[in-house]
């Protein structure tokens, strides 16, 4: 049985339809890429998977726990149990910008998980050193890159131990010499099995790192495969026009 | 114009300091505290509260400062003279006070406005509370956003204690008044004005002091 279930989801803005019909899985360990055009739906897709957006119908199961059941929210408590197992990278990175990076990351799980601060520091210590930040830990996000910001997003996520990453556009927001050290963090967290669902305009990255690739369009998820079935010989119409377009 | 004159007038005016600068701290110490409150109702669930918020907000800022002082001193002893007696000096504080927490009231909920929906989100899903959020995300960064504003609003208010002056409190600019009418020489009123404009040296550079410690 798949890690994550996605069973006909559903959301809309009034009468606007922004997802349709989305089915898919994720299995432990799994990267998935969500690439399509703007307005396609993709970032709404993660925002509704962590209730930053509410689910109008469908089904959400991730591992024995149900998000969502047939459009059904369970209890505020339940809820916020299940979203607790995923932690998210945003486009804009929305560090605390009057706590330093070492504040930005034991803040939270010290009022969340109730850490003690030796405990937090100690962790925060060892997520700064595997994002390349230790030497940052008293520095005010200002002072840092946007690609710097975005790896300190990276390891404040990463504090409160999820089993599951989201990235909506990571380096979107990053000028283009930025992106790789972002992306470097992301293929390490890759190669030590974390699950993510990126959307993102970083072909090559969809491309190499990702074990599975979904096009949407439309509110929909029009094509899924691994990225060679999506790179190397698209089926559907709207994939190939995108990908003319995206990959020149 | 002799050195000794003008030293005299200025010590006469100091008289008027005391209630100018009790004014101020008074004012500024109360309507913050209770603008921010009322920034807090503004953003609560029940809505009658956020009603009486808004038409108060609405009435204090949309008339005069002056009408306020006026309606509170002489309306409120008129209307319940059979009762108690307002004390000049009390009337006038309450009005300030009024007037200025809806000023603040503003001031913060523009503070507010002012932060980025993705410090909420970022909290959200970071797992932490509504509550948690408000006291270690929201708010610092609310009162740093305001800071230059409240700034601007403790130096109007130096300026605004002369209002004092139609209530009869003694203040700054009643004993330059006085001064100027007894000797038929305008000198009284240029030192009210430089007393004034020591303050508000003073006061801004204390306030950008402050402004600089909160900068992040």
């Amino acid at each position: 049985m798949a890690f994550i279930q996605v069973e006909e989801l559903k959301k809309s803005y009034g009468s606007l339809e922004v997802l349709k019909n989305v089915n898919f899985t994720v299995e432990k360990g799994d990267v998935i890429a969500i690439i399509g055009s703007s307005g396609s739906g993709k970032s709404t897709l993660l925002r509704c998977l962590i209730e930053l957006e509410t689910i109008n119908g469908g089904t959400v199961k991730i591992g024995d726990d149900y998000l969502i059941k047939d459009g059904q929210y369970p209890t505020p408590a339940e809820l916020k149990r299940v979203t607790s197992k995923m932690g998210m990278v945003f486009q804009n990175f929305n560090l605390f910008p009057h706590k330093t990076v070492g504040e930005n990351l034991i803040l939270p799980t010290m009022l969340v998980k109730k850490t003690d601060k030796d405990t937090a520091m100690q962790n925060c210590r060892l997520l700064l050193k595997k994002v390349g930040l230790e030497d940052k830990i008293d520095v005010y996000p200002k002072y840092l890159s946007g690609g710097q910001q975005q790896r300190v997003a990276i390891a404040r996520a990463l504090m409160q131990n999820p089993e599951i990453l989201l990235f909506d556009e990571p380096t979107s927001a990053l000028d283009p010499q930025l992106t790789g050290e972002v992306l470097g963090v992301m293929r390490n967290l890759a190669a030590e099995r974390m699950t993510m669902l990126v959307v993102t305009h970083e072909m090559s990255f969809a491309r190499d790192v990702a074990t599975k690739v979904l096009f949407m369009h439309g509110g929909e998820i029009v094509e899924a495969g691994t990225p060679e079935q999506i790179f190397n010989n698209p089926q559907n119409e709207k994939t190939k026009q995108f990908l003319a377009a995206a990959v020149r | 114009m002799d050195f000794t004159y003008i030293m005299q007038v200025t010590k006469a005016l100091m008289e008027g300091f005391g209630a100018t600068l009790w004014l101020f701290v008074l004012v500024l110490v109360l309507s913050i505290p209770i603008g921010f409150l009322m920034t807090l109702i503004l953003r609560c669930k029940i809505a009658p509260l956020r009603w009486l918020v808004n038409v108060y907000v609405y009435v204090l800022r949309g008339t005069p400062l002056l009408l306020q002082l006026m309606v509170v001193y002489f309306g409120i002893n008129l209307a319940f003279s059979d009762y108690f007696h307002i004390k000049r000096e009390t009337a006038a504080a309450l009005a300030f006070v009024l007037n200025y927490s809806a000023y603040f009231a503003e001031i913060f909920r523009g503070g507010l406005l002012a932060i980025d929906k993705g410090q909420y989100e970022a909290c959200k899903v970071l797992g932490m509370s509504k509550l948690q959020t408000n006291i270690h995300v929201i708010i610092p960064q609310m009162f740093r956003v305001a800071m230059p504003s409240v700034t601007n609003e403790a130096i109007t208010l130096v300026k605004d204690t002369a209002l004092l002056y139609a209530v009869s409190v003694p203040e700054i600019l009643h004993y330059a008044k006085a001064t100027v009418v007894r000797d038929s020489d305008m000198t009284a009123f240029v030192v009210a004005g430089v007393i004034y404009l020591i303050m508000n040296t003073v006061f801004t550079l204390l306030f950008t002091k402050i402004e600089k410690k909160m900068a992040y």
